[in-house]
């Protein structure tokens, strides 16, 4: 029961921040108009490269068409949920932490990851979660398939998976502010690598697939859904991609608090 | 005053590490190897009590240990060592019942969101605190008409000016009704008459909630107008713990005389005291404490006085004397 009650706690404050959101976004409104051109752009520039690709060779890496449009639907879903909550919000965090303002978020009666992680939503770019829906559709009329029930479970659970995989990989990397204050430049990084998310991990050599893979999870971001929505994830992945998820979870959150600890000087 | 104590603190210490390096780039590319660092005592062992529902000051000099104490209160800092309770708390295990109970406001930081409306803020607020409905409208109301936030309340916090941003930030933070404040320079930065609002706001505000006030502020008027108790803390340590009046008595060796004497009637003063000011008819002189009786005698037996008062000197002189005496016994 209290545990069910601190969560309603969570959404609630979840919400509020969604609301500021929005009206934040309210006051600054051409900034939708922007970012529908430049969401509409970025989609057609992809799109574009896909036909360039599939014009050379009707098979990328084992991947076909359908299928790769199906990966780019899911590298905008993600990175609706980086653009959208994630990266303002540890924007924001990094910035508190510079100006001293972060004292008043350690001071609510809330849990404190939980507000530095939901803090700070732009609504507009919403855009790219309404492109990658698109393009999934898309995908599933060029494949002419049906995707069943357990089909779109497994999709369902590697997407939320994938997900939570790049929120703590992006929380470990802003917990460095506490040390260093500024690393911004980080976010730059990892944004670059999440790009190599939109071709299927298979193209990439051996090297790099490992480093993609494993050091900077962004295969378990995109090319793992993507897999589960076409039909042909390797069973066991599934559970992988959920495994890794706890752990990276579980490991962000123990970094966090190592770091709010030296933060405070309790660890010195 | 048999209340228990609201705060006690007991020996509270904070030791800071921080790395230095000499000026220069060779300097600054050998430090990246090897960092040389140094011990900063910015608490050093401070003691005292707080009573529910008191209202006391923090003087000192910048850097003297008054915002890390306050911060080791508000839970933000681990003590180095001592101990510490307000309401029966740890501060630093961040418990949310403690949180719940107290705020913070520091007149150089704004919590509120600079691009809405700040009753959207508020609403923020509201979620975090879990405020019930009735008690959120209520005090909404007593704090708008406390400190006339009706016309500011639907404005985007990037339209107020200093003042008003400021009176928006305390209303904030008090939404949820806290038991113990802790103020950063509340006052900071505002002028004079939106300091006198802010500080009238503070003592209604006690008055009416019986809430516990930790302040810290530059200006002695603040501290004057609001603080029965003040505790100067000077590098670390506790140098006074008590009222105004008594830091007067205890630090300053000196007393004011003014007198009215007829126009014209001229002497040389400088024999009874050290003169500060002098207009014709009014001379106002130092006196040693020890003498004070004595020079009036002189005064009231060789002249006409018309009138004669004796004070302490202002506060402000007297603090500024307590930190030069202090930095000159340390030199």
């Amino acid at each position: 029961m209290r545990r069910l009650e601190a969560d309603v706690h969570l959404w609630q404050i979840f919400r509020s921040y969604l609301r500021v959101g929005l009206l934040t976004e309210m006051e600054y409104r051409i900034n939708f108009w922007i970012n529908l051109i430049q969401s509409l752009l970025s989609a057609a520039v992809a799109l574009g490269a896909l036909a360039v690709v599939f014009g050379q060779t009707d098979n990328l890496g084992g991947w076909t068409p359908a299928e790769m449009i199906a990966l780019l639907g899911v590298y905008y879903i993600i990175g609706a949920l980086i653009r959208v909550i994630i990266r303002p919000s540890m924007t924001q965090f990094m910035e508190d932490v510079r100006k001293g303002t972060l004292d008043f978020t350690l001071v609510k009666p809330a849990d404190a990851q939980w507000l530095i992680s939901v803090q700070k939503v732009e609504i507009w770019q919403l855009m790219d979660l309404v492109i990658g829906i698109g393009l999934l559709g898309l995908a599933l009329q060029r494949m002419g398939e049906r995707v069943g029930l357990q089909q779109a479970f497994i999709f369902g659970v590697t997407l939320l998976a994938g997900g939570l995989i790049v929120y703590s990989f992006w929380l470990i990397l802003s917990t460095f502010a506490f040390w260093f204050v500024r690393v911004d430049n980080i976010q730059v990084i990892f944004t670059s690598l999440y790009e190599a998310g939109r071709w299927p991990i298979t193209i990439y050599p051996g090297w790099l697939r490992m480093m993609l893979t494993f050091l900077v999870p962004v295969a378990f971001a995109t090319t793992v859904p993507a897999q589960a929505f076409t039909g042909r994830l390797e069973p066991g992945l599934m559970l992988g991609a959920l495994a890794l998820a706890a752990f990276m979870l579980i490991v962000a959150r123990l970094f966090w608090r190592y770091g709010l600890r030296a933060y405070s000087g309790a660890s010195a | 005053m048999s209340a228990d104590p609201l705060i006690t603190v007991r020996n509270l210490r904070k030791t800071y590490t921080v790395s230095e390096r000499p000026p220069g780039v060779g300097a600054a590319l050998r430090s990246l190897i090897r960092r040389q660092s140094r011990e900063i005592h910015a608490v050093d062992g401070i003691s005292f009590d707080v009573a529910p529902g008191e209202i006391i000051g923090f003087l000192g000099p910048n850097g003297a240990g008054k915002t890390t104490t306050l911060k080791m209160l508000a839970g933000l800092l681990h003590p180095t060592g001592g101990d510490a309770r307000v309401l029966g708390f740890q501060p630093w295990r961040r418990e949310k019942e403690y949180l719940r109970r107290m705020t913070l406001v520091m007149g150089q930081r704004n919590q509120l969101v600079w691009d809405i409306p700040v009753i959207d803020s508020f609403e923020l607020n509201r979620a975090i605190y879990q405020i019930p409905d009735g008690q959120y409208a209520a005090t909404v109301a007593l704090l708008t008409d406390l400190l006339e936030l009706d016309p500011l309340l639907h404005k985007p916090v990037r339209n107020l000016s200093l003042g008003e941003r400021m009176k928006c930030e305390i209303a904030g933070a008090l939404l949820h009704q806290p038991q113990v404040l802790f103020l950063d320079e509340p006052t900071i930065g505002l002028d004079v008459t939106m300091q006198r609002r802010i500080r009238g706001f503070l003592a209604e505000y006690n008055r009416r909630t019986n809430a516990t006030i930790l302040l810290t502020s530059h200006y002695m008027a603040d501290v004057e107008a609001l603080c029965k108790r003040v505790v100067v803390i000077h590098h670390g340590t506790l140098l006074y713990d008590g009222d105004l009046a008594g830091l007067a008595a205890r630090f300053s060796p000196f007393k004011t005389v003014e007198v009215e004497v007829p126009k014209g009637a001229g002497a040389d003063w400088s024999q009874f005291g050290e003169v500060i000011a002098r207009t014709d008819g009014m001379v106002s002189l130092r006196i040693p404490k020890g003498e004070t009786a004595a020079v009036t005698g002189r005064l009231l037996a060789q002249f006409d006085v018309a009138d004669l008062t004796v004070q302490d000197p202002p506060i402000e002189d007297v603090i500024e004397q307590v930190f030069q005496e202090k930095l000159r016994i340390e030199e």
